[in-house]
């Protein structure tokens, strides 16, 4: 072997070295991706095309009847899917961006432009939607807006000699929204405020030397600087809205009418896992579930290009300097 | 103590715990998995705590009894049961509807009885329209735990309102059944009282706000038919239609509510159609009564109130000119997994007696499964069961069949577009019957 060859075999070795303590950090959330999400994903996918129900069931992969694309046959057929796939589209938009980034990033800002002490006392009154029992939740809405004389609302509205409404039925996608949204709030806020908190107090306070307002300072300094944060939870936020489901199922169950606020995951899991008269579909059910995680791949690498991902994370261009 | 002596106490404790073990009894597990709501449904497994001594007497074993009492939603429930039996942890009897037999048998979760049923002289004495709910493919999977009637309430008080005499109210029941009195009688009934003031729109008729088996007698009564001779699924579009035209009509009218559907069953159902001021007819099942007496109106007298103010009758004539109701019987069902099939059957045939149900049926106004029962005392003598016992003769039910939940989502889809008034009778038909065919394929024959 030439010294060439030597040395060039011994600069792989060494680069492989430098690289397993990186490969090492990454393992375990590369062993939770593949366990959490690639394998089940595989499941899905090979159940989709299977036609297993309660009335077949089995959890033996090779006894399942292989249907072939007949499943998604079915769904693209459905009279209602269309319906259900612009009810999550606009569930996820007007949640997304009225509560779970819009709400949240107001929030943030107010209470770090306030007394320290206030401002962590009205964050703390934010995150207790998030901390309450889904069920528990629910129920307290439920409490609210039920119709005269259960309801709160419309105990007042009674007293106030207005007239009553069946909120869930009259409103039903206002609730549904605030529901989800109040919940939202918190997690873009926490992600927003310990992001404005770490904006060096220096740049802060170099822009009002500099002249501009508050406002001026949020839009100049502050959006900018939060830009990753702000990608993150959009991205994070938008799959979580895409996938979540029990508060809609235990306030409106995807009604009133036909199916007026369903949303696609609540399909999935009306199709897949509850029915009223048994032998649920687990196989449609998986179908419904396997486009939803193709939309919502896709939705993350558009989040990628527009928010311009490579940038955000390359080296720092104060510290490379 | 010597070392001899210690030798002969440990071979004495040694002899005794052998001998203790040649000895005891043969120990089984039975674990019992029911669906009840407490505490009026409670006999549905405490029955099997009674007779255990009684079952191990006979049968010289020791039985080592588990009863899980549960009150999830059916979907779960059922779910549990699917996903328990391929793990092989299901219980040895589940109790759950007679339609799970037809999902449960084809995936072998269940045994078939015919075999056995012959053993125990108790099965002979059950009301024999009741095996017919539980076959499938030509077997018998179950045994029926309990029945019941759906019927209409009405309430005294509002009638009275409206001007009908003691006489009028007290002869209703027998009115439906005649079929003088029929469903367009109710509507028009339920009509004069919004007119006249004494209900609101919307509350001179509610039923049930959510999916369930009770909108199939519309159906029925409009001679609809779900299976064929072979046992096929079939929908008769003429029928859906009347249907259709007399949920939407009953919306249109002013005596339904179009949000019915919906409504809370516990915050808002319930405790409206129990105090009998507000709705004047509201379709229920029996098992709705001691619910609102024990807690909703228990503080007004409980069942002396209801019976004060509240009746009960056959759904009354549509277009077939029959009063009818839907019973939806439970039933045990042996998983197959079970160790001890046989226990578990000498169990059910323990409680499957006049004094046990009888405990189930008046607590929970259940109807009685057993003929001995029906000329027991304490249920010939039972004010509720007797004022409906007789509904049993005017019964449909579920079909047992694979396909049946596909069949019913559809169908409840057309009820919800006509109520909500997102499309008309034939619309609301087109929507139910495109819905079937996309999911059940050449499983539907639409007729």
């Amino acid at each position: 072997m030439s010294q060439r060859q030597e040395k060039r075999e011994a600069h792989s070795r060494s680069a492989w070295r430098s690289h397993l303590g990186a490969y090492g950090f990454m393992a375990p959330a590369g062993i939770l991706v593949i366990i959490f999400f690639l394998i089940p994903v595989a499941i899905v996918l090979y159940l989709s095309v299977t036609n297993l129900a309660s009335s077949n069931f089995t959890s033996d992969l090779a006894r399942m009847e292989f249907i072939g694309l007949k499943n998604f046959r079915t769904l693209f057929n459905d009279q209602f899917a269309r319906k259900i796939f612009f009810n999550t589209i606009f569930y996820v938009l007007v949640t997304l961006s009225f509560f779970n980034v819009g709400l949240a990033l107001i929030v943030s800002l107010l209470t770090t432009h306030i007394d320290r002490n206030a401002g962590f006392f009205f964050r703390a009154l934010w995150i207790l939607p998030r901390i309450t029992s889904p069920v528990v939740y629910i129920l307290i809405w439920k409490r609210m807006m039920a119709e005269a004389p259960f309801g709160i609302i419309n105990q007042f509205n009674e007293i106030l000699g207005q007239p009553t409404f069946n909120y869930v039925s009259t409103n039903p996608w206002v609730f549904v929204v605030l529901v989800n949204g109040f919940i939202g709030v918190s997690f873009g806020m926490i992600i927003f405020t310990s992001a404005i908190e770490s904006i060096p107090r220096d740049l802060l306070n170099a822009s009002l030397v500099d002249g501009s307002s508050k406002l001026q300072r949020i839009r100049y300094v502050i959006l900018p600087l939060i830009r990753w944060p702000l990608l993150f939870v959009v991205t994070y936020q938008t799959l979580s809205l895409l996938t979540s489901f029990e508060e809609i199922l235990l306030l409106t169950d995807g009604g009133p009418g036909l199916y007026r606020t369903e949303v696609w995951s609540l399909t999935a899991f009306h199709r897949a896992l509850s029915n009223y008269f048994g032998n649920a579909q687990w196989g449609y059910g998986s179908a419904f579930a396997v486009l939803l995680v193709f939309i919502g791949v896709v939705l993350a690498v558009i989040y990628m290009r527009v928010f311009r991902f490579d940038e955000l994370v390359a080296e720092p261009r104060v510290e490379a300097l | 103590m010597s070392s001899k002596l210690r030798l002969a106490l440990v071979f004495f404790l040694l002899f005794g715990l052998l001998a203790g073990a040649g000895l005891a009894q043969d120990s089984v597990s039975i674990t019992v998995r029911c669906k009840a709501s407490p505490p009026e449904e409670d006999w549905r497994c405490n029955s099997f705590a009674v007779v255990e001594e009684q079952v191990e007497a006979e049968l010289g074993i020791d039985i080592d009894l588990n009863l899980i009492q549960d009150n999830a939603g059916w979907g779960d429930y059922k779910n549990e049961f699917v996903l328990a039996s391929e793990a092989g942890e299901a219980p040895d009897i589940i109790l759950s509807g007679h339609e799970d037999i037809g999902a449960w048998a084809p995936a072998g979760f269940i045994i078939p009885l015919d075999d056995v049923i012959g053993m125990h002289s108790e099965f002979d004495d059950i009301v024999p329209s009741l095996w017919d709910s539980h076959g499938y493919a030509g077997q018998i999977w179950g045994i029926p735990q309990d029945a019941e009637a759906r019927p209409i309430f009405y309430s005294k008080l509002l009638l009275r309102d409206l001007g009908w005499s003691e006489d009028d109210i007290e002869s209703l029941p027998d009115r439906v059944v005649a079929g003088e009195w029929t469903f367009a009688d109710m509507l028009a009934t339920a009509e004069a009282a919004i007119e006249e003031g004494i209900v609101d729109e919307g509350n001179g008729w509610w039923h049930r706000p959510s999916n369930g088996p009770d909108f199939l007698y519309y159906y029925f009564g409009h001679g609809g038919e779900v299976l064929d001779m072979e046992g096929n699924l079939v929908v008769d579009r003429e029928a859906l239609v009347a249907t259709y035209e007399l949920l939407g009509g009953a919306v249109a009218s002013g005596v339904l509510r179009s949000d019915i559907i919906g409504l809370d069953w516990n915050e808002v159902w319930h405790p409206t159609v129990a105090q009998a001021d507000t709705v004047l007819f509201a379709a229920g099942g029996t098992w709705n009564w001691p619910n609102w007496s024990i807690n909703y109106v228990a503080d007004k007298g409980g069942d002396e109130f209801l019976f004060e103010n509240i009746g009960l009758t056959l759904i009354p004539a549509m277009a077939t000119g029959n009063a009818i109701t839907l019973t939806h019987p439970l039933t045990y069902m042996i998983s197959s997994g079970s160790a001890n099939p046989d226990v578990a059957l000498e169990l059910i045939a323990a409680i499957t007696t006049p004094e046990h149900n009888n405990k189930h049926a008046i607590d929970s106004f259940h109807l009685g499964i057993l003929n001995a029962q029906l000329e027991s005392e304490a249920y010939a003598n039972n004010r509720l069961l007797s004022s409906a016992h007789y509904m049993l003769d005017h019964t449909t039910a579920l079909p047992n069949h694979p396909g049946w939940n596909a069949w019913s989502n559809a169908y409840f889809l057309g009820i919800q577009a006509v109520e909500t008034g997102e499309a008309d009778a034939a619309g609301a038909a087109d929507i139910a019957i495109a819905q079937m065919q996309n999911e059940l394929g050449d499983g539907i024959a639409v007729r």
